[in-house]
């Protein structure tokens, strides 16, 4: 019984043993960047990224590409979140595959924080230059003071070619062109290397003699001063005068090598222009919403007036980045990503064109396997249970216009 | 063998023993401190000395002494007291810097793939020869408190001028100027670092003009007095002795 014992542990171990090793292999990219984990309130109600274009889906080393397109600032911002008004628009790669060689929003470059308003809709580009081959997912993002970073959607993009090949010219304004990847690397390493060096030769001027023992017993034994002898005093001047001597040296040849330099540029860019978009000639009031969990659904009850001169129809319902589209209605042509795009995910109770000064409540179902793979049905179990998206409505010329809803989400089980 | 009979048998094997527990110590004291410093350094210095875009003329002239004169002072004081050995600032030194270029290169390039001339440490050797030396020649921690102190936090920006400086040259870009160094903050991603959270150029010394620095490196110096004096208190107590008496 007893060997039998045995042989059930040893073989367990065994196996625990190959689990682990196994488990050690199997080690995946981490290429996302938890956009899913992000409570599902704060990708709802904060930032509304739309109209967004990936201009390319494959770039060479060194070549560009551009991500734009526009974002809302929701009226509604939750309380939970500090306001956009020191933002920071981010893009979300996996470390500096790409650098980010210009950023636009409103038109005016942004290497630097902005202030946002709430209810404001702004334009924004990002040119990114390829560096490091890969697949990569390549989110826009605004950083938000006090709020956290708020990932927008994601593509995935290609990079071919070799890093080697990456350079990164820059013209100074005191004319010279430098390659900013490599740049004053050998300048780094030479004065580095150079005072490590120093370090070590005095540890070495005091290592070469007995340490530890010999000096201990000495100043157990009173006679500590004598370990200290009238040579050291002048090899320990000499390394303090050679090193100030050195800084002064090392100073003094930068400064009459660069004598134009500036201290870091930093601030906030306060002004932002936003889009001045035509005021929505269709009113939309939430009678009801609710989200059936077993059905991955959202059923909203709508009230829709349409006060333009031109009919029209509700062809898109968007929230945190998630498109549920009525392709009797819209389409989408822009290559928008497959996971995040519901091309008939709208459902509308009655979609004939609701003409001008009628209004019409309707029935608006928005089902998706989205919700749960980007767990928005987790807004359910969110300290403010309230949801909040775009609604897009088109016209009979096929003009197109938004607007906002922001209402209480009841959740129903059954 | 007793316990009362020596180890060893003739003075030339003790020295020879001696010699090995000096390498060992040293070789356990190299990395203790380096793993120590390393961590405590990274958690109170952190971006200040991670990125280039960091290091300006105001705020990572003064954290950086003030957070990294700790365990210079302490190792000094276990070495000089013990031991009369004054070189307890510059391993203390050479263990961070050995640790910040493997995690630099490793981690930052080799993993990420930031630019090494982004992510390059601070220098601290010079101030760290100062300081051992001038305790050495004044043999006073008190001395060695107020005028290493004082040299550790003088000589920490004109040490890194050699690296830092040229990336502080100029460039015109898409209509606003910027240094080099910022341009590579904004050019190399840091998706979990946005702008706002550089912390450069903040605070209220305006009335210096552009001569900060000067004024920020004496206020490091005089804060690195008194971290000096509280971290060799700490260095003095974890290096004690107590025998206790058996039960």
């Amino acid at each position: 019984m007893k060997i039998l014992k045995d042989k059930v542990v040893k073989l367990s171990f065994v196996a625990l043993l190959i689990t682990i090793t196994a488990a050690m292999f199997y080690t995946p990219t981490a290429s996302a960047h938890g956009e899913k984990s992000q409570a599902a309130f704060m990708r709802m109600r904060t930032i509304h990224w739309f109209d967004l274009n990936w201009s390319k889906e494959m770039v060479p080393v060194n070549d560009t590409m551009t991500i734009s397109g526009k974002f809302f600032v929701f009226s509604g911002w939750p309380e939970t979140v500090d306001k956009p008004e020191v933002s920071f628009l981010n893009i979300g790669i996996p470390g500096p595959v790409f650098i980010r060689a210009g950023s636009w929003v409103g038109g005016q470059l942004v290497p630097r924080s902005i202030s946002l308003e709430l209810g404001e809709t702004y334009d924004f580009k990002v040119l990114l230059k390829a560096r490091r081959p890969g697949d990569w997912h390549v989110h826009t993002m605004l950083n938000v003071q006090g709020g956290g970073p708020i990932i927008g959607p994601g593509k995935w993009v290609t990079i071919t070619g070799s890093m080697s090949d990456f350079v990164n010219n820059i013209t100074t304004l005191t004319g010279e062109t430098i390659n900013l990847e490599t740049y004053n690397l050998e300048n780094t390493y030479f004065w580095h290397g150079l005072w490590y060096a120093i370090g070590l030769s005095w540890m070495f001027y005091w290592i070469r003699r007995p340490l530890f023992i010999p000096r201990s017993i000495a100043v157990e034994a009173g006679k500590a001063d004598t370990l200290i002898t009238a040579t050291d005093k002048k090899v320990a001047m000499g390394f303090l005068a050679g090193s100030l001597v050195l800084v002064l040296v090392s100073y003094s040849m930068t400064e009459e090598q660069y004598p134009v330099t500036v201290p870091l540029q930093a601030g906030l860019l306060r002004g932002i222009k936003s889009l001045d978009l035509p005021a929505p000639t269709v009113s939309v009031k939430v009678e009801d919403a609710t989200y059936r969990v077993p059905g991955r659904a959202m059923q909203m009850t709508l009230t829709v007036t349409n006060n333009g001169d031109s009919a029209i129809r509700l062809g898109e319902f968007q929230t945190a980045g998630v498109r549920f589209m009525d392709s009797n209605v819209a389409v989408d042509d822009t290559g928008y990503p497959d996971d995040l795009l519901a091309e008939d995910g709208l459902t509308v109770s009655d979609n004939s064109p609701l003409a001008p000064g009628q209004s019409r409540t309707i029935n608006v179902t928005a089902s998706d396997a989205a919700w749960e793979v980007y767990r928005l049905a987790d807004l359910i179990y969110d300290p403010d249970s309230r949801f909040a998206g775009l609604l897009f409505f088109w016209d009979e010329s096929g003009n197109r216009q938004m607007t906002t809803i922001d209402a209480p989400l009841i959740p129903t089980f059954i | 063998m007793s316990a009362s009979q020596s180890a060893v048998r003739s003075r030339a094997e003790a020295v020879k023993v001696s010699r090995m527990f000096d390498w060992f110590i040293l070789w356990a004291v190299f990395w203790v401190v380096l793993g120590g410093y390393h961590i405590h350094y990274m958690l109170t210095g952190g971006d200040w000395d991670f990125w280039s875009d960091w290091k300006d003329r105001r705020l990572w002239v003064t954290v950086a002494p003030i957070v990294a004169i700790t365990f210079p002072a302490a190792v000094q004081a276990c070495l000089w007291y013990r031991y009369r050995l004054p070189f307890g600032a510059v391993v203390a030194v050479l263990g961070l810097l050995l640790g910040e270029w493997v995690n630099r290169y490793l981690n930052f390039w080799g993993w990420t793939y930031f630019p090494v001339n982004f992510v390059f440490p601070s220098q601290l050797l010079p101030s760290a020869i100062a300081l051992d030396v001038i305790l050495m020649l004044t043999g006073s921690m008190t001395a060695t408190a107020v005028l290493g102190g004082m040299a550790w936090g003088l000589l920490f920006y004109p040490s890194n001028w050699a690296v830092i400086g040229p990336l502080h040259v100029p460039v015109e870009y898409n209509g606003m100027v910027m240094t080099l160094a910022d341009l590579q903050g904004y050019h190399y991603v840091r998706t979990g670092t946005p702008e706002y959270i550089r912390m450069v150029e903040k605070g209220t010394l305006r009335t210096f003009g552009k001569d900060v620095a000067p004024v920020s490196a004496f206020f490091s110096a005089f804060v690195s007095i008194i971290i000096y004096f509280l971290w060799h208190f700490f260095g003095r107590w974890f290096s004690s002795t107590e025998f206790v008496k058996a039960a």
